[in-house]
């Protein structure tokens, strides 16, 4: 059996979601497990360990544990916790050395991370104290065109001329979305112009940062083809996605639990 | 969770509190009594933080600080209340919370902190801080009557060209006819040169104070310049603000030469940009002294630094006042700030951007990347308000200067 110390656990309690994984400590993935936030922190992190033991079969008991994300303060049990820049960019520096520009795009917040040499940030811009430029603002705009978010981005691939949405700030582009639904704008070519809004967002704030090649996206908008079609288009590049990209803060967590025990 | 049994020692905090604050609460205090019954006898003004007060002081009156009594509001926690009654008047939530919260207590000064500032018998502005300061003095002169001066001191890039002092000089001459003609009292030069003389006393002991902090450890953090201000602001040219000076200046010392910092176990330290959220003044420095963390030097308390050169009074107050910084474009201010940081031996900086202060945070964006490429160090940029606390997003802060602090350990 392998020994305890062996083990990282990083836990990356986000706005939205909570993500928890374990690595042994050649970094491989060993469990892992994603939920609804929801109202109590502290509850969906319970749901994430217990599920971890259920998949490794580990008793987690002795495991260095990392907690990141806006709810880092909440596991108050784990070794310490890591702001989500940090544990973003080991993250993904351990899944491809070659990242230099990270853009995570999160249920309710968006970063953008100049990765250094050893995956440590270099510098770093978070969104503004809103939803624009973030997974909410794809959500709200899914429920008035009343289509599932999990199609909103596909719809919008399917678009043929897009529509003009000026305003990435959520209520108001909930008012523009109607007044082009009212106008007859089809609901792809509205979905595109939504991903267009959403993308010269984060374009925006990556520019602040220097948008340096290769550069990779991740969080839950991520895994949104519109999104990642018209981001690419406004950066002028390609972007590089992890399989699981909702994973990358709590891996850069687990990880940073492994040198920390080390 | 179990309750613990055992009397422990009280643990020890993370600060140290300076001595002389009992001397500053007294001295302030003081100040805001003499406020009251200067407005009884009328012979009350209210100046703006950068304004020429020395003159005023020549002419017997007694300067009450509206953006001073701003930081009261917020460190009382009221600024969304009195905010929200200049909002009631049709005045914007754009507009300086410094303003709206002033403008809010003249409307109800019996909901207001102290019952508000006494009632003036002059406005007296400077726009080297800012344009707001004109429409927030005009804006409490139609409430109260009090007529309004201003000082003109247009922005300046580089050396005061000759016309530029002369429009300035000629703007002071304005100042001394309405001060003698607004409180009947004849323009005295000799007494002003005193007062700038008694000025550059205090000025000098506030200046040594923030050098010391060029010591490791660092014999004072932000808070405790942010509080230590307000004689400078407040009671610039007169005795008190000297004597409370030599004592302070006297604990600084005393620090420095026993080796004690401001905060117990200095890892870290940081450049401060702008005004602070002074809602949460101690909570934020205080929770970043428990990780090591102490901010030596910062733009804004470093803002009273200058002395008025002796000769011809008003030239050379015209002088001073129109090089205040602020008036000066970015670039002085990056300059200013990169010197800091090299003096300073700083690790980082942080920049705050106020929503309610224009004039202060523009341009942060490029402050930023420019202070990072020429001093190699990293910063942040967090974002709030120094009085609306409606504004600010603590956990959103936190994340910033946490990552920060870890890109530096």
């Amino acid at each position: 059996m392998v020994k305890q110390s062996n083990y990282g656990i990083g836990i990356d309690v986000g706005s939205t979601t909570t993500k928890a994984v374990l690595i042994d400590s050649t970094g491989k993935v060993r469990a892992r497990y994603l939920l609804a936030t929801g109202a109590s922190a502290k509850k969906s992190i319970q749901r994430c360990l217990d599920e971890l033991v259920s998949q490794s079969k580990q008793d987690l008991s002795g495991i260095t544990m990392i907690s990141t994300g806006y709810g880092r303060s909440q596991a108050n049990f784990v070794s310490k916790s890591v702001t989500e820049i940090t544990c973003h960019g080991i993250g993904i520096h351990s899944l491809n050395k070659e990242i230099q520009t990270l853009i995570d795009v999160g249920g309710q917040d968006s970063k953008v991370i100049r990765i250094g040499s050893n995956g440590r940030p270099t510098d770093f811009e978070l969104n503004d104290k809103c939803s624009a430029g973030t997974g909410r603002f794809l959500e709200v705009m899914a429920q008035v065109l009343e289509i599932p978010i999990q199609e909103l981005g596909s719809l919008a691939l399917k678009a043929k001329s897009p529509s003009v949405i000026s305003s990435t700030c959520t209520v108001f582009a909930e008012s523009e979305v109607i007044g082009r639904i009212g106008a007859g704008d089809t609901p792809a070519n509205i979905a595109a112009g939504i991903h267009k809004a959403m993308a010269a967002k984060i374009a925006t704030l990556s520019q602040r940062v220097g948008v340096v090649k290769p550069v990779a996206v991740t969080g839950g908008v991520a895994l949104n083809p519109g999104f990642r079609f018209y981001l690419a288009k406004q950066l002028q590049t390609e972007l590089w996605v992890p399989d699981e990209p909702q994973y990358t803060g709590a891996l850069g967590a687990a990880l940073l639990a492994i040198d920390t025990h080390e | 969770m179990s309750q613990k049994t055992t009397t422990e020692p009280p643990k020890e905090k993370a600060y140290r509190k300076l001595y002389t604050s009992k001397l500053l609460r007294e001295t302030m205090t003081l100040h805001i009594l003499s406020t009251k019954t200067a407005s009884q006898n009328g012979r009350l003004v209210w100046v703006t933080s950068g304004f020429p007060v020395e003159i005023p002081v020549a002419f017997d009156t007694v300067a009450a600080y509206p953006e001073q009594y701003g930081a009261i509001v917020g460190s009382e926690k009221c600024g969304p209340l009195l905010c929200g009654f200049a909002e009631e008047l049709g005045f914007s939530q754009e507009l300086c919370s410094y303003a709206r919260s002033s403008i809010g207590s003249v409307k109800k000064p019996e909901q207001s902190p102290l019952t508000g500032l006494p009632i003036p018998q002059a406005l007296l502005a400077c726009n080297n801080i800012c344009g707001t300061v004109l429409g927030w003095y005009e804006a409490v002169s139609e409430m109260t009557g009090a007529p309004v001066y201003l000082v003109d001191t247009p922005p300046l890039e580089g050396d005061q060209p000759p016309h530029h002092l002369a429009y300035v000089k000629s703007n002071l001459e304005g100042l001394i006819t309405f001060m003698s003609e607004t409180f009947n009292q004849p323009y005295d030069e000799e007494k002003l040169l005193q007062v700038a003389d008694l000025s550059n006393t205090a000025v000098n002991l506030w200046t040594k104070s923030l050098e010391a902090c060029k010591n490791k450890p660092s014999p004072l953090n932000c808070a405790d310049r942010f509080l230590s201000m307000a004689p400078i602001v407040a009671l610039r040219g007169t005795q008190q603000a000297i004597d409370f000076y030599q004592a302070f200046y006297g604990e600084v010392k005393e620090r420095v030469k026993q080796g004690l910092g401001a905060i117990r176990e200095e890892r870290v330290r940081l450049l401060w940009d702008n005004i602070p959220p002074w809602f949460t003044i101690y909570n934020f420095f205080n929770t970043l002294a428990k990780k090591g963390v102490v901010f030596p030097a910062d733009s804004y308390t470093h803002a009273w630094s200058a002395n008025i050169p002796r000769g011809e009074a008003l030239e050379s107050i015209a002088q001073v006042y129109s090089k205040i910084w602020l008036n000066k474009g970015l670039s002085a201010k990056i300059d200013k700030m990169c010197n800091l940081i090299k003096d300073y031996e700083l690790d980082g900086f942080v920049l705050f951007s106020v929503r309610s202060c224009k004039r202060y945070s523009l341009g942060q964006m490029v402050t930023k990347e420019v202070i990072t490429r020429r001093t190699g160090v990293p910063g942040v940029i967090i974002e709030g308000d120094m009085v609306d606390s409606q504004q600010y997003n603590e956990a959103q802060a936190e994340t910033r200067v946490d990552a920060l602090l870890e890109m530096i350990l």
